[in-house]
């Protein structure tokens, strides 16, 4: 059942009911995880409160469009959050403490194995949930009005965003099949993609050109925000290309990593 | 039913150097050693078997499971499991086999055991009376519900084993690879796991390779016995006939009458060259001697004729003196035909 | 409960050891060092643009070079800090290893403390002064008058005992919840805040600001700010700097002191 397309996707939302059957038994852990997160991105929205209360514009753009952007940073990341986390255990210590190879014992894909331990992780909701507040909020207070094709393109914005962050994290994580733990180098991306946070603009070019074409963060966050405030597609266009290839080199060094280990077992 | 050909498996391990300027020049000029974990074994273990792994530490036995297993490729030479080679047809393979890997967890590290037996159900198919028949023989011998619904990182080994145990048998696997299968278990769960194996081999015809620490787990679960050493096979047959190969054969008896236990021990040594005589707790006499120089009838009828012999038995050699003895090359490398 | 050691010869061997094991893996300086010059970049060209067509001084008082200084500053105070205190802790309550650190005569807050110490120092050399030279060559910082720098070194020696205490708490979570990942989060999160690392502190609006100025994660980089950039009234200002900090100080060590007690004597009673 599990080799054709339906019979995965019925495993794979069979894992997220096991998910969020997990959420209500251990409700502590799951208030302090993802409200941490809250906490985390309150409080960036709040830094950005407090300087347009200092300043009516910042590098061009306004208090709710620098929040509206900055929603359109939290959407794709929290929906990344809760469902690849187990990348981060990957980096950190399955390979290290030999535990990898229970990935592929199973008649399922490994990397679907290894995901599925940790499906619908409650961390990403808090992101999900200040990201989906900012965006509707600080679009109403714009007036923003989308076209149906925004509308409809919207969405998918959000699901090309997760896959690249999906993508930098398995890119990152997968360098531990060779390093046995790859977590500092994850945790730097990491903070580089905070940048996408806020506006492109205020960066130096080298750092701009960094975000849009090595670590394609700008891609997950900005492209979008400039084409839902200003209809700009300059940078939109490249997105399906950079999604596509971000994941492309994802999964073949993933691969690389994977026949590694069947050759040296750790 | 589990073939090996030829299965050579090889590291190529860096080597350091010590000290700063050690590692100075590794960073330069890199050398490498080639260790052969696995030599080139062949063996066939058929169907409906139980077979011990045996082996000193190093004896390449984890790295034989893990090429059985399909989590890595052979150097050279080939492994079949149920007709097919694990590495190259990975999914295939994991369907037909059940996997404990000792004390590395299988388990959803955060979910709790029945949700991590509901993925499984899922990801085999499991049909639901299988499933219910399995589950129902858990909370029977291995007092599974009594996991209730910890988290796998927070149960103890002793827990966590009996969980990992019963998610390898859970869908009633044509062949189980356990590795230290035990650990972390007191007696009355070494036994329960036991026969929890001996039945899914009785009643389904499980194929069943195992490799233990703990002699007693060999003794009561296999037939069969797989020796390594070195790298290369030196026993395949079964656990009798490499019980069989001990180099010294014993026997214990008591008597009426005549010399005291000490003094007779004295007398067997003195006319039974070669062998050695030990007075045991219980006041018998155990006499050990080389099957090479000395014959049963020889001993039995030196003892028969001095003593008035109230009671006399041969134990079987037991399988720790016969390994001890292979280790240490006591026995040359040969194969039994049985087996396969 | 038996009276720990409390002479400092014993707390020697686990200060070397910590740096042992630190420098052991010294591609984590680095890691550490690129991170941190990330996290300080975004907040510094965040508020660099706001001051970016002000001539004279903006709001708060801030020149452009003034509160890079402070956003850098307080960065390289965050490398001081960043301790492992708080995961270690963390992690030896959560596996149980808690209960045999029990066994040996000392303190086990006081070893913590030790352990950190070189670990702290190599932060600050490592990590930290290149960090500020890092800046220093991109950007133009204040350079700060001879006296707020001898203010502002008692006052960062302040901010470390601050910090180490803040971690230990934090680490002590284990206690009471296994997600100690979910409480290090919000914990660097609200620290990150309130001690001014994304917002000087004085540019916070009203009531924000009085809330901050109360909690104690001010003493941990906006104090020893203020010392530096001569934002202070006279010396009656620099002493309610110092003063602030040192009540935390000694209210977090002896909050620490009793939260561990507490703890200790329920590990004897539950046994682990």
């Amino acid at each position: 059942m599990n080799r054709t397309l339906g019979g995965r996707l019925r495993l794979a939302l069979f894992l997220g009911g096991v998910g969020l059957h997990r959420l209500a038994a251990y409700r502590l852990d799951f208030l302090l995880g993802s409200g941490a997160f809250l906490v985390r991105v309150g409080l960036q929205t709040v830094t950005v409160g407090v300087v347009f209360s200092h300043v009516p514009a910042v590098a061009g753009w306004s208090y709710h469009q620098v929040l509206f952007l900055l929603g359109c940073a939290l959407l794709p990341r929290g929906l990344d959050h809760l469902f690849t986390d187990q990348l981060w255990e990957l980096s950190r210590k399955l390979i290290q403490r030999g535990e990898f190879y229970r990935y592929l014992i199973r008649p399922v894909n490994p990397l679907f194995a290894l995901l599925s331990e940790r499906f619908f992780h409650p961390d990403g909701i808090g992101e999900l949930l200040v990201g989906l507040v900012l965006v509707l909020w600080s679009g109403a207070e714009l007036g923003l009005d989308p076209t149906a094709l925004q509308w409809a393109l919207a969405p998918l914005l959000v699901v090309a965003g997760a896959l690249i962050h999906f993508s930098v994290k398995l890119f990152f994580a997968s360098l531990s099949f060779w390093t046995v733990t790859s977590m500092p180098a994850l945790q730097t991306v990491t903070q580089v993609s905070e940048f996408a946070g806020y506006p492109l603009d205020l960066y130096h070019a080298s750092l701009r050109t960094l975000l849009t074409w090595v670590l394609p963060f700008a891609f997950t966050s900005y492209a979008p925000a400039v084409y839902l405030l200003h209809d700009d597609t300059g940078l939109l266009r490249w997105l399906p290309a950079v999604t596509g290839l971000s994941l492309l080199a994802a999964l073949a060094l993933w691969r690389r990593g994977l026949s590694r280990y069947e050759m040296t077992g750790s | 039913m589990i073939v090996a050909e030829g299965l050579t498996k090889d590291f190529r391990i860096a080597e350091r150097r010590p000290g700063l300027l050690g590692s100075l020049s590794t960073l330069l000029t890199r050398e490498y050693r080639t260790v052969h974990a696995v030599d080139g074994i062949s063996f066939a273990l058929r169907a409906g078997s139980k077979t011990a792994y045996i082996g000193a530490n190093g004896a390449g036995k984890s790295t034989t499971i893990k090429m059985l297993t399909g989590i890595m490729t052979p150097t050279s030479g080939r492994c079949l499991v149920n007709g097919v080679e694990p590495y190259r047809h990975r999914r295939e393979n994991a369907r037909a086999i059940g996997v404990v890997f000792g004390q590395r967890s299988q388990l959803w590290w955060d979910l709790s055991v029945p949700d991590s037996f509901r993925i499984l159900r899922r990801i085999y198919a499991i049909p639901d009376a299988v499933y219910e028949r399995n589950l129902a023989l858990y909370r029977e011998l291995l007092d599974i519900d009594a996991l209730g619904t910890t988290p796998v990182r927070q149960l103890s080994l002793g827990q966590r084993m009996r969980a990992e145990i019963a998610a390898s048998l859970l869908h009633d696997p044509k062949v189980v690879f356990w590795d230290e299968p035990t650990i972390g278990l007191d007696m009355v769960l070494k036994e329960a796991v036991r026969e929890l194996v001996n039945r899914a081999n009785a009643e389904l015809g499980t194929t069943v390779l195992l490799t233990s620490h703990d002699l007693s787990d060999i003794a009561a679960i296999c037939d069969d016995a797989l020796v390594v050493d070195g790298g290369r096979v030196v026993h395949e047959g079964t656990l009798t006939e490499l019980l069989g190969r001990a180099d010294r054969r014993s026997v214990v008896f008591d008597h009426r009458g005549g010399p005291g236990p000490l003094d007779a021990a004295r007398g067997v040594e003195a006319g039974l060259p070669g062998a050695t005589a030990t007075v045991t707790p219980e006041g018998r006499i155990r006499v050990d001697y080389p099957a090479a120089s000395l014959t049963s009838r020889q001993v039995l009828g030196f003892l028969l004729d001095r003593f008035e012999l109230t009671d006399c038995y041969a134990p079987e050699p037991d399988l720790e003196t016969v390994l001890r003895q292979i280790y240490r090359g006591g026995v040359p490398a040969a194969r039994n035909g049985g087996g396969a | 409960m038996r009276r720990p050691d409390l002479r400092p010869g014993g707390y020697l061997p686990f200060a070397t050891s910590g740096l042992q094991s630190l420098l052991q893996y010294r591609s984590t300086f680095l890691i550490t060092g690129i991170t941190a010059a990330a996290g300080a970049a975004v907040t510094v060209f965040l508020w660099r643009a706001v001051y970016a067509d002000g001539s004279g001084p903006g709001p708060g008082g801030f020149t452009p070079a003034s509160i890079t200084t402070y956003l850098v500053v307080a960065q390289v105070l965050a490398v001081v800090h960043t301790n492992r205190v708080d995961d270690e802790v963390a992690a030896e309550v959560y596996r149980g290893d808690i209960a045999v650190t029990l066994v040996r005569p000392l303190s086990y807050p006081l070893v913590r403390f030790a352990a950190c110490l070189p670990v702290i120092g190599a932060n600050a050399v490592l990590v930290g002064v290149p960090l500020l030279v890092l800046f220093a060559a991109l950007v133009p910082l204040t350079a700060p008058r001879p006296v707020d720098v001898l203010l502002f070194l008692p006052s960062a020696a302040l901010s470390v005992l601050i910090a180490f205490c803040v971690n230990l708490l934090t680490g002590m979570a284990g206690f009471v919840t296994t997600n100690t990942w979910g409480v290090r989060m919000a914990k660097q999160g609200v620290v990150a805040f309130f001690a001014g690392q994304m917002v000087p502190l004085a540019l916070l609006p009203g009531p924000l600001h009085a809330l901050a100025m109360v909690l104690p994660f001010r003493a941990m980089a906006d104090g020893p700010l203020t010392l530096l950039l001569g934002r202070y009234e006279g010396t009656a200002g620099a002493a309610a700097v110092l003063g602030h900090q040192l009540a935390w100080g000694a209210g977090l060590v002896l909050l620490c002191a009793a939260l561990w007690r507490a703890a200790v004597s329920r590990l004897e009673v539950l046994g682990g």
